[in-house]
């Protein structure tokens, strides 16, 4: 398994895009340190290639789907209420090209 | 040294539903910013997605169409990304259980059919629009949530021609099937190709670019084999060709760099656990391909049925309007490819004349059927009917009104008179029985013209054909 090192860490950070103060990266240490041990315990289960793995916790199929049927939109003065800074009924950010 | 090339297509298809993928926000285009948006399309805490039905339709259609296998449960992930197009941090997409896998589309190559397959189609929404300026962007959310299919294909593709027959076989399956309006030039289909080429006998692919901002068929083509000779150039001489994301510049006929891509992003897909996973039934999906609206290759076969030929056939499908326009004028004729004749030159030149689509035009298809009657049973000849037509057409007036007003009346069909025009048309043109006795027919259409000429028009061109081959005989 995958060593998990601040170093790691920085680089998913970076990856995403995130900035992370050393604090944060020491909390994020610990936590998987517990998490780790955790899966260490599921290691020690024989076998296990013989599941598929489980995304939901349990089976929960369903086979609802919404009709097609549009509703009210929101206001734009509402849509646009938490938007720190707008202009012509936009919101504008500092821009960003990716 | 000479090169293959290597190109698959990612097209993202817009659907055109009522309402959003995972909201029920209006899907409509708007001129007026942020006013189709539901709170989920905004991201706010606590709002949760719900699939909409007609989406999954709608791609149920097209993976169909494409004879693809079709996934009988939906399963949805996250792809994560941080950036201002996507409110919520992560695009809810199908990343490892498309809804179809394993597809082809039959598309023509000089000297027959070739079979591109088709690895997946996958549903999901569309991002944010986002308006760059010097030092700010500005962002609308009409688009966010509107529901997307994306269509990957295989590296079958070899030139710029297979590729844009390609997008063009797409794109009749995504307007037919009623999904898309399938417009590269107004986004609502979008093609990014990569293009790699490598030398002819060589196993390894060689390095894949990226190229984006496509904007029309034509442009797929032109962007493809401008890149195949890019990169050609460039291992001729001795260079490398480096990983790297190129866009289209219509204007300069060449594709330019944006980025070099340097580590893979790495999107941390994970199964999106607001969405549980939906059974489809064997009778829901049977439905949704039986209800599917008639497609493009399945209405060109009835067309030509009709008598109508290739080009005329692919004239009037271009368009769904134009099909569905002929197809309500069709019972009102007695042959189809009469119609199609005014359809295709009459009208159209009238709608280019004056700017407006076919949805605009006021001439209904059954008047139109009327005016294309005159002509197969009136006695009327084609001239004549164009005459009526265009008077309909500025005057709202009817045909029956319009051949009154313009003082129009039938066709000679008399034999005896005809025979007469016939007769001396031949007499004042030797030559051209000398040219048909030499086994050149085209004189034959030339004849015909002559004696319409010293008729007015009145006489009846097929009786006037039909005599003159009688009379070409005697002499």
């Amino acid at each position: 398994m995958k060593k998990i090192t601040k170093e790691v860490l920085t680089d998913a950070a970076n990856r995403l895009l995130f900035t992370m103060s050393d604090e944060q990266y020491a909390k994020l240490e610990d936590e998987f340190k517990i998490l780790i041990k955790q899966m260490e315990k599921i290691g020690e289960i024989s076998d296990l290639d013989r599941y598929e793995p489980m995304t939901f916790p349990f089976d929960c199929t369903t086979t609802f789907m919404r009709e097609d049927v549009p509703e009210e939109p929101l206001p734009r003065e509402v849509a646009l209420k938490n938007a720190g800074s707008k202009q012509d009924e936009q919101i504008k950010l500092p821009k960003v090209v990716l | 040294m000479n090169f293959e090339a290597i190109i698959g297509i990612e097209i993202h298809v817009q659907q055109k539903t009522k309402s959003k993928m995972f909201s029920a926000a209006p899907n409509g285009f708007s001129r007026d910013p942020n006013t189709q948006i539901a709170p989920l399309d905004m991201a706010y805490p606590g709002t949760m997605p719900v699939v909409n039905k007609q989406a999954v339709i709608n791609a149920i259609r097209v993976a169909n169409a494409l004879h693809m296998e079709i996934d009988h449960t939906l399963y949805f992930d996250r792809k994560n990304y941080f950036y201002s197009d996507l409110p919520k941090g992560f695009q809810i997409t199908q990343q490892a259980r498309p809804i179809g896998k394993n597809g082809y589309v039959m598309v023509a190559v000089p000297g027959g059919m070739k079979k591109i397959r088709i690895e997946r189609i996958h549903m999901e929404e569309d991002t944010c629009k986002q308006e760059h300026f010097m030092d700010y962007s500005l962002l609308d959310y009409n688009r966010a949530g509107v529901p997307l299919c994306e269509i990957v294909s295989m590296p079958d593709i070899a030139n710029g021609t297979e590729a844009r027959e390609y997008a063009e076989a797409i794109r009749n399956i995504v307007v037919y099937s009623g999904t898309s309006d399938g417009k590269m030039e107004e986004g609502s289909m979008r093609c990014d190709t990569n293009v790699s080429i490598r030398p002819y006998g060589q196993k390894a692919f060689g390095t894949k670019v990226e190229v984006k901002n496509i904007n029309s068929f034509k442009n797929v083509e032109l962007a493809i084999d401008y890149e195949i000779k890019r990169q050609s150039q460039l291992l001729l001489q001795g260079k490398k060709i480096q990983q790297e994301t190129r866009r289209w510049d219509e204007a300069s006929g060449r594709t330019v760099l944006m980025r070099v891509k340097t580590d893979a992003v790495d999107y941390k897909y994970f199964c999106e656990p607001n969405i549980t996973p939906i059974h489809m039934s064997d009778e829901f999906i049977q439905k949704a391909i039986e209800t599917c609206p008639e497609l493009y290759d399945s209405k060109k076969e009835r067309y030509l049925k009709m008598g109508l030929s290739e080009t005329d056939v692919e004239v009037i499908l271009a368009n769904p309007k134009t099909a569905a326009y002929f197809e309500e004028g069709v019972p009102f004729v007695q042959n189809a490819k009469n119609l199609a004749n005014f359809l295709i030159v009459e009208i159209n030149s009238y709608l280019n004349k004056n700017g407006i689509t076919i949805q605009e035009l006021e001439l209904s298809p059954k008047t139109l059927g009327e005016i294309v009657t005159m002509q197969e049973k009136g006695g009327l000849s084609h001239k004549q009917c164009v005459d009526i037509l265009n008077k309909v057409l500025e005057e709202g007036v009817s045909p029956e009104e319009a051949k009154k007003d313009l003082k129009i009346v039938a066709q000679v069909s008399d034999t005896d008179t005809i025979l007469k025009f016939v007769k001396e048309a031949l007499d004042n043109n030797p030559q051209s029985i000398a040219d048909f006795k030499a086994g050149n027919q085209r004189v034959l259409g030339f004849l015909v013209g002559q004696v319409m000429k010293a008729s007015h028009g009145k006489v009846n061109p097929a009786e006037v054909s039909r005599l003159l081959r009688e009379e070409l005989e005697k002499r």
